[in-house]
């Protein structure tokens, strides 16, 4: 919303600076965004007659003219554009004149001919882009008048306004807060009210419920014609263009009162205007040219003929004021903010009046606008306002609110007499009545219970006046903080293993979401199909960050990601781990030679550090379609996640050529690793017990083994007979040969680690021995081992 | 014997000398090592000219026997001290060779993200005064998101034009506000939570705007909260999280579910020394509490015995400030030359 100074300077008498009163208005909740500076502040530009004009001699495109600026004496000037005609006034910048974009106007030799300053474009002068060419200045425009005195300088507010102050969007309406608030004194209006009367012969209300309050104001004689400068002036200010002197006054009026208002032409008005509801299917053309079709839920104002205005949001093309105007219908209305809000979306149209009637209006304002219109169109367009106003609906009695000092203090924690609150609450024009506080109409939307005026009250007081206090509350860990605190820490230990943070969108494309899930959660209205479902899944998301690293040229890529998921089935909301990881083992360096590209136990290893001592980590395989090798993740012996390899057909979509290495994904449900975790300590520090005080031994043992019986059969085998003493295996080397040489062709070698310790004493080498034997016997007859050594 | 004895002497210092001159000094530690047998072995010359002691007379051994112990002494200091001498040249060399200047080899280093780094000193800051977490659903009831909140049927808000909708009337959260309802609704005052998460509105995603943007709600409610509360409240977490030098502005504003409101605008050198709008915040609005009171069926949220105030604000744009970056895009692209900035 613009606010212009000198117009706001029309309802308050103040001598505060632009910057004081933007100031003060942002401390009352009427936001500043920028303070901007409209018309000509340069000193040194005046009009100027262009008294010749003859051919520059040595250029084509250029000509010398001859001015006369009311300096007495005339100048040349050097001049390139074409629109003038010898005669014309236009602009013209002296020397010592600085322009915009600091550009300093001197005497000086143009094509070898002298010129005596510039004369100006609208451009050039910072008065807008404008038509090409000098600004030709009416001609009525007293020679070597200063271009700041035609264009005066003026600074105009940008100001965000709060939606429940409908009132603030006219400049009346921020007069009377500025005035509230310290800036000056309200200018008082008296305008002497019309009489009203009722007749539904001239207007009704056939719809109470798109209207509370109408009002019809008619003048005769009028003569529709441009506007006086000034009426023009104060509609651009605020960025408006003029269109006829009637029209333009009763926008002059919605901006001034914040009401809006719409002039029918009485000749084309056909019995009496009624608010009603349109017909369904009835076809309207808005006096922009475009044609709607309404429905019943669009409120309209309709005459014998059919449909004139789409109430509060647009006049007909037909019953506008136009040239051959000479009787003008002053419409003024309560229309209901829900109803306008609710055609205004369905037809497509914000306009100044739809804005301002969504946001609520009152009768009260609405017969002071129509009064103030009537008269200023009298003045600038002629003709005469009949005495009487037509009126339908209600004029609402003012409400009274209750208030409590003591409730204001205690909110407030300020310690303000009941007096000094009701001489606060009175500058914003609320008497204190025995009940409470009478609200004025322009307010009653707003101030409707006890808390509204204390909020009045903390305004008026001051933020500023109000003592900061920090008490402290202590409060419990709730699960959000263990599950916070749990993620915080597993953020930190990934990190610490090599993987960087990532943050994923979590509306995505639906493509691919049911490859790693069972698909998301789809929007009804989504911005873009890439944007359109609740992820399932956090691998397809992070899959889209490792593309795009490696095309920017990453090597390695590990990332994680901690964020929630979505699925229709409940849980409808998880939390999940998700990790990307692909290229080298470790960063290029002179040190290492051949570097090892990471692959499917690298990341099954960093999974499984996530494991405790007492909860491990464990895994199946299984089969996917995405992923070639693929893992169900399992804690506490329930499935938890997965696994896998990127099939090269999925991973050679998202690398491009010489991306050295596997594509590793996984995906863990969070609340199951939250679950085995104890913060760093042992879930289980009993099973865990004292540390071994007597050595551990050690036993190698060489296998040889089909080549498909896998690692978790020999494992198993070995574990068959529950030895006490058996405290690990390690493989420690796997081999085999494709040459058949050193090992049979379908044969493997695999060589394991077996510990031994017991708690309290020293294991003899026979106990080892028996215990050894008793394994290898299992390792033979339930894995098919020979063993070799 | 005497004579022998100063002859092995010399014998064993020149063959030491020998030694310790040989080639390279690993070859000369091995050299040393076998005439160290040689002479001071088991069967080496001086052990064996030991053994000739048997044959001397009572008068003569206490002499000859120090005779002896001196040579003995005199060969292992000697041995000892060119071995030293070798391993200390061994030693130097082992070293001598690398060149230091050569870059540090690491492993590979992880990082975190802005928005989480961001997130955990808000957090450590409202833990200082005793808040706690709560969280709520994305996935959002327009009761828990607008009605609850005050927010009436048609306000210009709740409309497929800035909300996502699902297929069942829910939305997606447009605030984490939300959170604000789910908490008292289940549990009785006093409340003091902060709730860090995402919301969601219907924006066009440019280099200043996400559709899903990430926001910390809070909410304190007690008996005899009072504006001063919030006042304190926000200037000590801002003071915290940019230092005491930080300016704050609360501005009046409107909010449906809190009143007074007011918009928070922080001015501090490491935000670019401009006011910057970043929170709102503002008393309870007892509209709120009463919504509450209708879903939990009782009325321990009732205005006149307990009170309370609310903030939010948005991490996103404060994280674009605190890394420097100009493209809010950024924050989701996860591009590791920006995230390697953050090492955890």
């Amino acid at each position: 919303m613009k606010i212009s100074l000198s117009w706001l300077r029309e309802h308050l008498r103040t001598d505060q600076s632009a910057a004081e009163i933007a100031r003060i208005l942002t401390d009352a909740g009427l936001e500043v965004g920028t303070i901007e500076s409209v018309g000509v502040a340069i000193p040194k530009v005046v009009a100027a007659q262009i008294l010749e004009s003859v051919q520059h001699p040595n250029a084509d495109r250029l000509s010398v003219c001859k001015v006369d600026d009311g300096s007495g004496s005339p100048r040349q000037i050097v001049c390139g554009a074409k629109n003038y005609k010898v005669g014309d006034k236009v602009p013209l910048a002296q020397p010592g004149a600085v322009m915009p974009g600091d550009f300093k106007i001197k005497v000086g030799k143009l094509r070898g001919v002298e010129s005596e300053g510039m004369m100006c474009s609208s451009k050039e002068l910072g008065l807008g882009e404008g038509e090409d060419g000098l600004l030709i200045l009416p001609q009525e425009t007293v020679t070597g008048t200063p271009l700041s005195e035609l264009f005066p300088a003026e600074e105009v507010f940008e100001i965000e306004i709060t939606p429940n102050r409908p009132d603030w969007l006219g400049h009346r309406g921020v007069a009377c807060e500025a005035a509230a608030f310290g800036a000056g004194e309200l200018i008082e209006q008296s305008i002497p009210l019309p009489v009203p009367k009722l007749d539904p012969s001239v207007a009704r209300i056939s719809a109470p419920e798109a209207a509370s309050f109408y009002s019809i104001r008619k003048i005769t004689g009028v003569k529709v014609g441009p506007s006086p400068e000034w009426l023009r002036k104060r509609l651009e200010s605020v960025g408006l263009r003029s269109i006829n002197n009637v029209v333009d006054v009763t926008n002059f009026v919605m901006f001034e009162t914040a009401q809006p208002l719409h002039a029918f032409d009485a000749a084309k008005i056909t019995g009496n205007l009624a608010v009603e509801f349109a017909a369904e299917g009835e076809e309207f053309t808005a006096l922009d040219g475009t044609t709607h079709t309404l429905s019943t839920h669009d409120a309209v104002i309709s005459d014998a003929r059919g449909v004139q205005a789409l109430a509060g949001i647009m006049g007909g093309m037909t019953s506008g004021v136009s040239e051959t105007t000479t009787t003008v219908l002053i419409e003024s209305a309560v229309f209901d903010p829900s109803a306008i809000r609710r055609s205004s979306r369905a037809h497509g149209i914000s306009s100044d009046s739809s804005y301002r009637f969504e946001r609520g209006t009152d009768a009260e304002t609405a017969i002071l606008a129509s009064t103030r219109a009537a008269s200023l169109i009298v003045e600038v367009a002629g003709g005469e306002a009949e005495s009487e106003q037509v009126v339908a609906g209600v004029v609402p009695t003012p409400v009274i609110i209750p208030l409590r000092g003591e409730r204001v203090r205690s909110l407030l924690g300020i310690d303000l007499d009941d007096g000094t609150i009701a001489m606060l609450l009175a500058k914003l024009g609320l008497k204190k009545q025995e009940a409470g506080f009478e609200i004025p109409g322009f307010r009653a939307a707003d101030l409707r219970r006890e808390v509204d005026l204390i909020e009045e009250v903390a305004r008026l007081h001051g933020i500023g006046n109000i003592v900061s206090r920090l008490t402290c509350i202590p409060s419990h860990s709730s699960d959000a903080d263990r599950a916070f605190d749990f993620a915080r820490g597993l953020r930190r230990r990934l990190s610490g293993m090599g993987f960087h943070e990532a943050r994923n969108g979590t509306l995505t494309s639906n493509r691919d979401q049911d490859i790693y899930s069972m698909g998301g959660v789809a929007v009804i209205n989504p911005m873009g199909e890439e944007h359109s479902t609740l992820r399932g899944s956090l691998i397809p998301g992070l899959l889209d960050s490792c593309s795009r690293n490696l095309r920017l040229g990453a090597e390695t890529v590990s990332l994680f990601e901690i964020g929630d998921v979505y699925q229709l089935e409940q849980p409808e909301e998880q939390t999940r781990l998700g990790l990307i990881l692909t290229g080298y083992a470790a960063p290029e360096s002179w040190k290492n030679g051949e570097r090892r590209t990471l692959d499917l136990f690298d990341l099954k290893g960093m999974i499984s550090r996530l494991g405790t001592c007492t909860d491990k980590i464990e895994f199946r395989t299984t089969a996917h379609a995405h992923l070639v090798l693929y893992l169900d993740i399992l804690i506490g012996g329930e499935t938890s996640g997965i696994l896998g390899v990127l099939s090269p057909a999925a991973a050679r979509e998202i690398t491009i050529g010489g991306h050295q290495g596997q594509i590793l994904v996984a995906e863990i449900a969070i609340s199951s690793l939250q679950k085995i975790s104890g913060g760093g300590f042992s879930k289980h520090p009993k099973i865990l017990g004292e540390l071994p005080k007597f050595p551990a031994v050690r036993r190698d043992l060489a296998l040889l083994l089909d080549e498909v019986t896998p690692y978790s059969a020999v494992e198993a085998a070995a574990l068959a007979t529950n030895e006490e003493l058996l405290t690990g295996i390690t493989p420690f080397d796997i081999f085999s040969d494709p040459s058949g040489i050193k090992i049979p062709l379908g044969k493997k070698s695999l060589a394991i680690a077996l510990t031994f310790q017991h708690n309290d004493r020293t294991l003899t080498t026979e106990e080892v021995n028996l215990a050894l034997g008793r394994i290898m016997t299992q390792l033979r007859e339930k894995a098919g081992a020979e063993i070799r050594s | 014997m005497e004579s022998r004895i100063t002859e092995l002497k010399e014998e064993a210092i020149s063959a030491i000398e020998v030694a310790s001159a040989v080639s390279t000094p690993k070859a000369a530690q091995e050299a040393l090592k076998e005439t160290r047998i040689r002479f001071l072995g088991k069967t080496g010359s001086i052990s064996l000219l030991s053994e000739g002691m048997r044959s001397l007379t009572k008068e003569e051994r206490p002499r000859i026997g120090q005779l002896l112990n001196e040579l003995r002494n005199i060969v292992t200091a000697a041995l000892d001290e060119k071995e030293a001498a070798l391993t200390a040249l061994a030693d130097a060399a082992a070293f001598a060779s690398i060149d230091t200047s050569l870059p540090g080899t690491a492993s590979l280093s992880g990082s975190l993200h802005p928005l989480t780094l961001l997130v955990d000193r808000a957090v450590q800051i409202f833990r200082r005064l005793g808040f706690a977490i709560a969280d709520g659903p994305d996935i959002e009831t327009e009761w828990h998101c607008f009605d609850a909140l005050n927010t009436p049927a048609d306000h210009p808000a709740r409309n497929e034009q800035d909300t996502f909708y699902l297929p069942d009337g829910r939305l997606l959260r447009t605030h984490t506000s939300s959170i604000q309802i789910r908490t008292m609704v289940a549990n009785p005052p006093p409340i003091r939570i902060i709730a860090p998460g995402a919301a969601y509105r219907r924006d066009e995603v440019d280099a200043t705007h996400l559709a899903q943007f990430t926001q910390m709600e809070g909410l304190t409610v007690a008996p005899g909260v009072n504006l001063g509360d919030l006042k304190g409240t926000i200037e000590f977490f801002f003071h915290e999280l940019f230092g005491p030098g930080t300016e704050i502005r609360f501005r009046p504003h409107f909010f449906p579910f809190t009143e007074p409101s007011y918009e928070i605008d922080i001015r501090t050198e490491s935000l670019g020394g401009k006011w910057m709008e970043l929170a709102g915040c503002g008393m309870v609005d007892p509209a709120v509490f009463a919504e509450v009171n209708k879903a939990r069926g009782d009325d321990a949220y009732d205005p006149e015995r307990i009170s309370g105030f609310a903030f939010g604000f948005g991490l996103d744009r404060l994280a674009m400030n605190l890394t420097g970056i100009s493209d809010i895009r950024m924050l989701t692209e996860n591009d590791l030359r920006f995230l390697s900035r953050f090492p955890a």
